[in-house]
């Protein structure tokens, strides 16, 4: 029995587009799900109306076995971690802490006990006393997240709590944040915009665009068979490589700038004489000296240091996408503009090499790509065609 | 060796550019601040401290044709210390500044508070109204509400006969002092309610929704949410408008002047109307300096409170 | 297990929530409410307007007449050609534009001073302005009185527009201090760099950003100056110098309680100050206590 549960929710505001578009989600008992999305999908909203912040237009939300649609928020037993920690700056981190309990009148010597062991486990101990003005941004993290525990809820509810903190506490806290939930095995349902958050917390991650959820699925699955062309380019980092390329005749040949390759199976066959979308990822762009198959040729435009590995700019000639509006924005390398002698006929290809290889820009340069790790995609819907190694259910399920 | 002496003479002269220079940084702000502050001075400053002054002084009619006071050390304060009438005044209008501040305090943040629960088409209708009682002349309100309060012909009495409270036909208002104050509180707290409430209803804005949000997660009802999050956060403002509504009341005058045609009864007396009887009607204005000074003192402690927080809000820097 | 949704989901009957009657008969209940007050609040405004349409019996009538049967402007006729009224009008007209053409020049150099520049005394000016304005004026008359008779201005508008430009400078230095404080020094720096001089940077610069905070300064300054009685009245003797205000109190000395001229006077004298009121009420509650409510 899930533990939370959207059916068929949809959210309006007035008459404008809607914010979130018949949500069906599950989120199992002691699981923890990212919601995760750019700016403006819907992924904050969904998460407030579980809370109660935010009214239904229409559809359910169940917590446990309960319809909690037109529940309170202090009735539906859950807790919340907002980005900002809503800390009551006039009391103390005890009267923090302590403030859920007191609503529900725990008795005070209960109250006592919970709040200094979860201040305790939290490290929290000996700023009991102290007003959140006088802690540090982590600090007032743990604080934030002391509230929710200590009341002991049905679901934890969080609001992008790690976006206030500077990178390496960022780190830090992710992994603090999925031990405590491991611990507790509580329910939690997780927002954030940063797909690494996502996919290094979440027992299964959410990805939603639009209002509308792409695919839910585990971290692993989601990088290795993205459901559309929006799932493959938000999840991963740097962004797999995406470009368009036409079929042959027959259907078992990819031809794009001067290159041919062979893609065995029948992926292509439906899609032969038209063009599809290709997509990579970076690490399967390999140099291409001990390979036998296809390469392609390319030139050297930039190359990026990363101490473990190098990450370089390849131009091949290919078509870019032509509809931007099938992957995340955000998530683009940035295009070949200065130097590059025809835009439409070229693509930047990341990847990534052994930090031993030089490479110099301008170089010409042969790369190798495995057909068989390639991802396709319809050019019109963005949705993945199907491949023999990872079968997918076309149409809703759930 | 020339190259020396060379090196030394632009150092030195760099010296002074760079301290005329300085000087000029340095002096910049005081010259700003010279003409307002100058005003301030002459008319703020300058009679304050002849205020004390002449609180010290006889000064009467031929004081005031000689320029100048006879020093008479405390007299003047002993003399109003021992007159019962002084200490029924002061009495009178501590009492009638209590309650002016309390029905204002009260009844505006119950209106803010109302602000926040209606409509928003209600809203902007209230606030416009606020405004636009809160802009009324302090003499044009005066006769406004000597209008109403006629003996004859006034609203007042009529409603209140109607509504059964009482027979009010013919009743004038000020011929027994309590109802006269009756009215001038209603006056006064009629005209500061608006400024309580657009204050306090501004900084009800101000409170961050998610901490109400969190409060309510956390099983806060509204009223619990209210108490716990909302009052402590609006202290501030709260102490701002007490403060200063202690410190406008305090001092009222002219609305009790005008009404009564500048010609109140002893009755009537404020500590303001009487500092200001003693001085200019029985030109003894020495008497009436030192009955001021006992006010600036009154108010002392408010002032002293108001200060201190707005310092604190971080408006100073 | 994976679950893939389609990019264009298929429409789905939406389950319609239940009406939330309840909430909304609370809101109906409150405007209610908020209406009685509203009512409660402008009646006095509305009844003074509404008198000085009134013609002479229908004012006196023993019962009171709520609408204006038979509205006439003869009152606002006889009210204006009261003797003095427009000597009045032109007094304070002088006055109030006198008082905020210095106001504004004044606080915006001292304003200037206590934003942009760090010197010993800062903190105690600005105390002392904030202090400043809770000296009683009622308690301050008297030595005024006597500063200005040995001055020779009692009776005279010069001596009354330099009091008023005391009692409206604090106000307005601490208004345009705030609003110059929020103006990034970068401007001023760029400005600086690209060739001006710290004056001319705050002239050029600095002067046009706070035209909001200029405006709302002299609209406040203009409204101190209309309303002011006191000062006035203590020392403008002659009937051709006072001021509106004090023309206006003076109406029942004069003829008795005639109420429908005086409601009609009253009436003019209230509007400019409501006009400019409405356009600048928003700033003046924020600006006092901006900051004050910390999250």
């Amino acid at each position: 029995m899930a533990e939370l549960e959207f059916i068929h929710v949809n959210k309006t505001y007035g008459g404008d587009t809607p914010a979130v578009r018949d949500l069906n989600l599950q989120v199992e008992e002691g699981e923890f799900v990212v919601l995760v999305g750019p700016s403006g999908c819907g992924k904050t909203t969904a998460l407030r109306m579980v809370a109660g912040l935010e009214e239904i237009s229409s559809g359910e939300i169940r917590i446990g076995d309960r319809v909690v649609n037109e529940l309170a928020p202090r009735d539906r037993d859950i807790a919340m971690v907002f980005q900002n920690y809503a800390l009551y700056p006039h009391k103390s981190v005890y009267d923090n802490l302590a403030f859920g309990l007191r609503m529900r009148k725990v008795p005070k010597e209960e109250q006592r006990k919970r709040v200094e062991e979860i201040a305790h486990k939290l490290g929290l101990a000996d700023m009991l006393e102290r007003r959140p003005a006088q802690l540090s941004g982590g600090q007032r993290q743990r604080v934030a997240m002391g509230r929710a525990i200590v009341r002991e809820p049905k679901a934890f509810l969080m609001d992008e709590p790690l976006s206030n903190l500077d990178a390496k506490l960022r780190v830090q806290m992710r992994a603090e944040i999925a031990r405590i939930q491991k611990a507790l095995h509580v329910t939690t349902l997780y927002v954030t915009h940063d797909q690494v958050e996502a996919m290094t917390m979440g027992d299964r991650v959410a990805v939603m665009r639009d209002g509308i959820l792409q695919q839910v699925d585990t971290p692993q699955h989601l990088y290795d068979a993205p459901a559309n062309l929006f799932v493959a380019s938000f999840v991963g980092s740097p962004p797999m490589n995406i470009f368009e390329a036409a079929v042959d005749a027959d259907g078992t040949r990819l031809v794009f700038g001067e290159t041919q390759l062979d893609v065995p199976g029948r992926v292509l066959r439906e899609y032969a004489g038209r063009r599809v979308a290709v997509g990579i990822r970076p690490e399967e762009v390999r140099e291409a000296s001990s390979w036998d198959g296809a390469r392609v040729r390319g030139s050297v435009l930039l190359v990026e240091a990363l101490g473990a590995e190098q990450l370089v700019h390849i131009e091949v000639a290919a078509t870019p996408l032509e509809r931007a509006d099938l992957v995340d924005a955000a998530a683009q390398p940035p295009g070949p503009s200065l130097g590059v002698e025809d835009l439409e006929r070229s693509v930047t290809l990341l990847g990534r090499f052994d930090r031993h290889l030089l490479l110099t820009p301008g170089e010409a340069v042969e790369v190798a790509i495995d057909p068989r790790l390639l991802h396709f995609f319809d050019l019109e819907t963005g949705l993945a065609l199907p491949t023999v190694d990872a079968p997918l259910v076309a149409g809703v399920a759930g | 060796m020339a190259s020396v002496a060379e090196s030394e003479f632009t150092l030195a002269s760099r010296r002074r550019r760079f301290s005329r220079r300085r000087l000029g940084r340095i002096a910049a702000p005081y010259v700003l601040l010279a003409p307002a502050a100058a005003v301030v001075a002459v008319v703020l400053a300058y009679p304050l401290y002849l205020l004390g002054k002449m609180s010290f002084e006889k000064y009467g009619l031929f004081e005031l044709i000689r320029h100048k006071g006879r020093w008479i050390g405390t007299a003047n304060y002993s003399s109003i210390f021992h007159d019962a009438e002084f200490w029924r005044v002061v009495l009178r209008t501590i009492a009638f500044t209590a309650v002016c501040v309390s029905l204002t305090m009260v009844l505006g943040t119950a209106i803010a508070l109302l602000l926040l629960q209606v409509g928003r088409v209600m809203r902007v209708a209230l606030t416009t109204g606020l405004v636009l009682v809160w802009a009324i002349p302090t003499i044009v309100a005066v006769d406004l509400w000597r209008w109403m309060v006629d003996f004859e012909f006034g609203v007042a009495n009529w409603t209140l006969t109607k509504l059964q409270l009482g027979d009010f036909i013919r009743h004038d208002w000020f011929a027994n002092p309590w109802t006269g104050f009756g009215v001038f509180t209603a006056l006064i707290v009629w005209g500061a309610i608006p400024f309580v409430s657009i204050t306090v209803y501004a900084g009800l804005a101000q409170v961050p929704h998610e901490l109400l949000e969190a409060a309510a997660i956390d099983g806060a009802r509204p009223w619990a949410a209210f108490r716990e999050v909302t009052l402590p956060l609006l202290k501030p403002i709260f102490v701002i408008l007490t403060s200063l509504s202690i410190i406008w009341d305090f001092q009222v005058f002219q609305q009790i002047w005008v009404m009564l045609d500048g010609r109140p009864n002893s009755d009537y007396y404020t500590m303001a109307i009487y500092a200001f009887h003693e001085s200019f009607q029985i030109s003894e204005y020495g008497l009436g300096a030192a009955i001021a000074v006992v006010m600036v003192m009154f108010m002392f402690a408010a002032t002293l409170v108001y200060l201190r927080q707005m310092l604190r809000t971080g408006e100073v820097r | 297990m994976s679950s893939v949704t389609q990019i264009a989901p298929t429409p789905v009957a939406p389950v319609v929530t239940r009406p939330r009657a309840r909430k909304r008969l609370r809101k109906a209940g409150w405007n209610a409410l908020g209406l009685l007050v509203l009512v409660v609040m402008v009646f006095p405004v509305y009844w003074m307007v509404a008198t000085a349409f009134k013609p002479g019996h229908d004012i006196l009538s023993y019962t009171p007449q709520w609408f204006p049967a038979h509205p006439t402007l003869s009152n606002f006729t006889d009210a204006v050609h009261q003797p003095f009224f427009w000597d009045a009008v032109k007094n304070s007209l002088i006055v109030v534009s006198v008082v905020v053409a210095l106001s504004l020049a004044l606080a915006f150099l001292a304003a200037l001073a206590l934003a942009k520049f760090n010197f010993y005394g800062r903190k105690g000016f600005i105390v002392i302005i904030l202090g400043v304005q809770m000296v009683p004026l009622a308690a301050l008359i008297i030595p005024l009185y006597i500063l200005m008779s040995r001055l020779g201005q009692v009776d005279k508008l010069s001596g009354v527009i330099v009091m008023y430009l005391t009692f409206v400078l604090p106000f307005a230095v601490w208004t345009l201090r705030g609003f110059l404080l929020g103006v990034p020094k970068e401007l001023e720096e760029s400005a600086m760099v690209d060739g001006a001089t710290r004056f001319g940077a705050f002239v050029r610069i600095l002067l046009p950003l706070v035209g909001p905070g200029l405006v709302a300064t002299s609209i406040f300054a203009f409204i101190q100056a209309w309303n002011e009685f006191i000062i006035a009245y203590v020392f403008l003797h002659t009937p051709e110098k006072q001021t509106l205000m004090v023309w206006l109190a003076s109406f029942t000395t004069l003829r008795g309680t005639d109420w429908g001229p005086l409601m009609a006077g009253a009436t003019l004298c209230a509007l400019p100050v409501i006009v400019f009121f409405l356009l600048v009420q928003r700033r003046i509650a924020f600006g006092l206590t901006a900051g004050a409510v910390k999250g």
